[in-house]
């Protein structure tokens, strides 16, 4: 201790004109080098290996836009596979906010010691392994499943053919990210003072201008964040196409895990990742700056 | 040197660190001896394999299984020698790609050689696939093994007929939103060129390579679904599908197991490979060329030959295949009646008659591109 003690007085004496770092700067190093490594590190990788040899693992080694060339090429149809990905990302999310909004404002405000419980019922599929949630709705849904097999049972000519279609990737994925639009909702909701909406009521306003004027822009920061939490889980999802939907659709996940995989083509699928970094983050930025947050969180 | 209490509190501190990373130097250097790493397809890496191997040797062994054969080989090739000491894939790579550019080393020829005397007679040393191109090296050993064409439910499509008509089903309007395909790319492939009538195994002029991209966009066009091993199992027992490509005996075993005799591994009378219309694997599990390849890598190449951890092998977690083992009388006496009829036993010698061996594509990447492309067309 005696010479740690020593040590910092000398440091400090010899150096007084030397660069200042800021006790808060060194209190967060080990975090800024834990982020580094952890975060930004594989990041960079995968940007290096966009701009490696196709089909090499020159990474850092070699710089080529060959990876881009073939992705904007004309003729390479993996257009289709962004634009689905990004089309499902933005149903779910116009979707869920629909679906969500509700429920939130229930367990808010209405459903009283109940809502603890409903939280929990929406909390418990978490711990179970997103891949065997949907395969338990392939049992569901599948013919002679419990669905199909029910009504047959009840007399009737069977269930929908949902199973293996668009529309069941939809389905799925509606059904995986509830809880992530959900919850931010609910704490966006609950940041929303019942005093305020006293006092519009006592002011003469409405329900629904109350809900315009009050609630919603309030409640908008958690509403916002459980949008943008949908959509980036939404644009890399894979797992509903693939086992829900028996690739009926391929999404640009599948694409960046064939190059991967089967192509053996790693500069490739990290361009296409990259390249979808580049248009989901884009995209949220565009629209949380479009939508003036200092407004939105009361700071001005 | 005089000792103050600084220099001393130096000293310390230095020896604190120092002995550690001495003690993890010795770990490491003598670490390999009870260390094995295995990239493998799943069946090696369950418990009921690895731990009898484990507590007899005291070791430590992790296993990772992968799906397919390029994921694997890449693996090596990005500089992942260092890391692997037993790599276990498909039958051409061994000879044709990781010894040429040098991702594995040979055996002992004179230690292993004469385990092949005791496995199926199509085993017998030299067995082609474990050796060299210039038939002096031991590159691995063979154990599990299979014919891999596709699989119908035989309530639906008659073994005879599918036999009969081959790969052709796939092409047929009759059948369309009632087949589906197995997720396996690389297999695709060779199933397309198969419908297309195309020897896969062979460098394609542009005409061959048209119609692969036709027959590509129609049997996408026409499944039903395109999943993994479970989802097709499941979908042919709940009459969602009533046959899939590419499959066999390793993907349909389990439901056969399960009871479901009527799903079948089917392997076509004809086709375009020399007149055989299947096609078939072998596993070569090989030791990686890795600078500190641990010791018990061949000693588990050993293990597995035993005629009970062979057995094992074949009815491993997952998949449940034939062995070249089963050559040895005690090793085939282990197996059930059951378990030979989920291995479809009775047809093995004529479907892997009926079958080529597992090759390398030569233009396989842009076979790959035409595939993805059709699969989008899917939408």
């Amino acid at each position: 201790m005696a010479v740690a003690i020593e040590h910092q007085s000398q440091t400090v004496d010899t150096s007084p004109k030397g660069i200042q770092v800021s006790p808060g700067l060194r209190a967060s190093g080990p975090v800024v080098v834990l982020l580094g490594l952890g975060f930004l590190a594989p990041l960079l990788t995968v940007a290096a290996y966009a701009f490696a040899t196709p089909k090499s693992f020159d990474a850092f080694r070699s710089f080529t836009l060959a990876n881009f060339a073939v992705i904007f090429d004309p003729a390479n149809t993996v257009w289709t596979s962004f634009a689905w990905s990004i089309a499902y990302a933005v149903a779910t999310v116009v979707l869920l906010a629909i679906i969500a909004y509700p429920i939130a404002y229930g367990l808010h405000r209405l459903f009283g010691k109940w809502a603890g419980f409903v939280s929990v019922l929406f909390v418990f599929p978490l711990f179970v392994s997103e891949n065997v949630r949907l395969y338990g709705w392939v049992l569901f849904f599948i013919k002679n499943g419990v669905l199909d097999g029910a009504l047959k049972a009840l007399g009737f000519s069977g269930g929908p053919e949902l199973l293996y279609t668009p529309g069941a990737i939809l389905f799925g994925m509606l059904y995986v990210y509830l809880p992530f639009m959900l919850f931010p909702m609910t704490l966006g909701i609950a940041m929303v003072p019942k005093d305020l909406i006293d006092a519009a009521r006592d002011l003469g306003a409405g329900r629904f201008m109350i809900w315009r004027e009050v609630e919603l822009p309030l409640a908008m920061p958690g509403i916002l964040i459980g949008m943008l939490l949908t959509f980036v889980l939404g644009a890399g999802a894979i797992a509903e196409s693939k086992i829900l939907g028996g690739q009926s659709v391929i999404t640009i996940a599948q694409d960046i895990e064939v190059a991967f995989t089967y192509a053996q083509n790693w500069p490739l699928g990290s361009a296409l990742a990259l390249i979808l970094v580049v248009i989901v983050s884009g995209l949220a930025l565009t629209v949380l700056s479009k939508l003036d947050l200092d407004r939105i969180l009361g700071r001005r | 040197m005089n000792l103050t209490r600084r220099n001393f509190m130096q000293a310390v501190g230095a020896a604190a660190v120092a002995g550690p990373m001495a003690t993890a130097g010795r770990a490491l250097a003598a670490g390999r001896e009870k260390e094995l790493n295995i990239l493998c397809w799943e069946g090696y890496n369950s418990a009921q394999v690895l731990d009898p191997f484990r507590s007899s040797k005291g070791a430590t062994v992790k296993a990772e299984s992968l799906t397919n054969d390029p994921t694997m080989i890449n693996r090596l090739r990005a500089g992942e020698t260092r890391i692997w000491d037993l790599i276990n894939v498909n039958n051409p790579w061994a000879r044709k790609v990781m010894a040429p550019a040098g991702l594995i080393k040979p055996l002992p020829k004179a230690e292993f050689e004469p385990y092949f005397d005791t496995m199926l007679p199509q085993f017998k040393s030299p067995y082609r696939w474990a050796m060299s191109d210039d038939g002096k090296d031991l590159l691995g050993m063979a154990q599990r093994f299979g014919p891999y064409s596709f699989v119908v439910n035989t309530d639906k499509v008659s073994r005879a007929t599918a036999e009969e008509q081959g790969w052709a089903l796939f092409a047929d309007p009759a059948l369309a939103g009632k087949y589906g395909i197995l997720e396996s790319d690389d297999w695709n492939v060779f199933g397309i060129f198969m419908v297309a009538g195309i020897n896969p195994f062979k460098e394609h002029t542009d005409a061959e390579m048209k119609l692969f991209s036709e027959t590509a966009e129609k049997v996408f066009k026409g499944a039903k679904m395109v999943g993994d091993i479970a989802s097709l199992n499941q979908a042919l027992v709940s009459g969602e599908i009533d046959l899939h490509l590419t499959g066999g005996t390793y993907s349909v075993s389990p439901a056969r197991a399960d009871g479901y005799l009527n799903l079948r591994a089917v392997t076509p009378l004809k086709g375009p490979i020399d007149g055989k219309g299947g096609i078939s694997w072998i596993e070569i599990t090989s030791t990686v060329n890795n600078p500190d390849l641990s010791p018990l890598a061949t000693e588990f190449l050993k293990y597995v030959q035993q005629p009970e951890v062979a057995h094992t092998v074949a009815f491993a977690e997952g998949t449940f295949n034939p062995v070249s083992q089963m050559g040895n009388k005690k090793c085939f006496d282990l197996f059930t009646k059951d378990e030979l009829e989920a291995i479809q036993w009775d047809s093995l010698e004529e479907e892997m008659a009926r079958s080529a061996e597992y090759d390398i594509v030569p233009d396989y990447e842009k076979a790959l591109d035409l595939m993805t492309a059709a699969k989008r067309l899917r939408g």
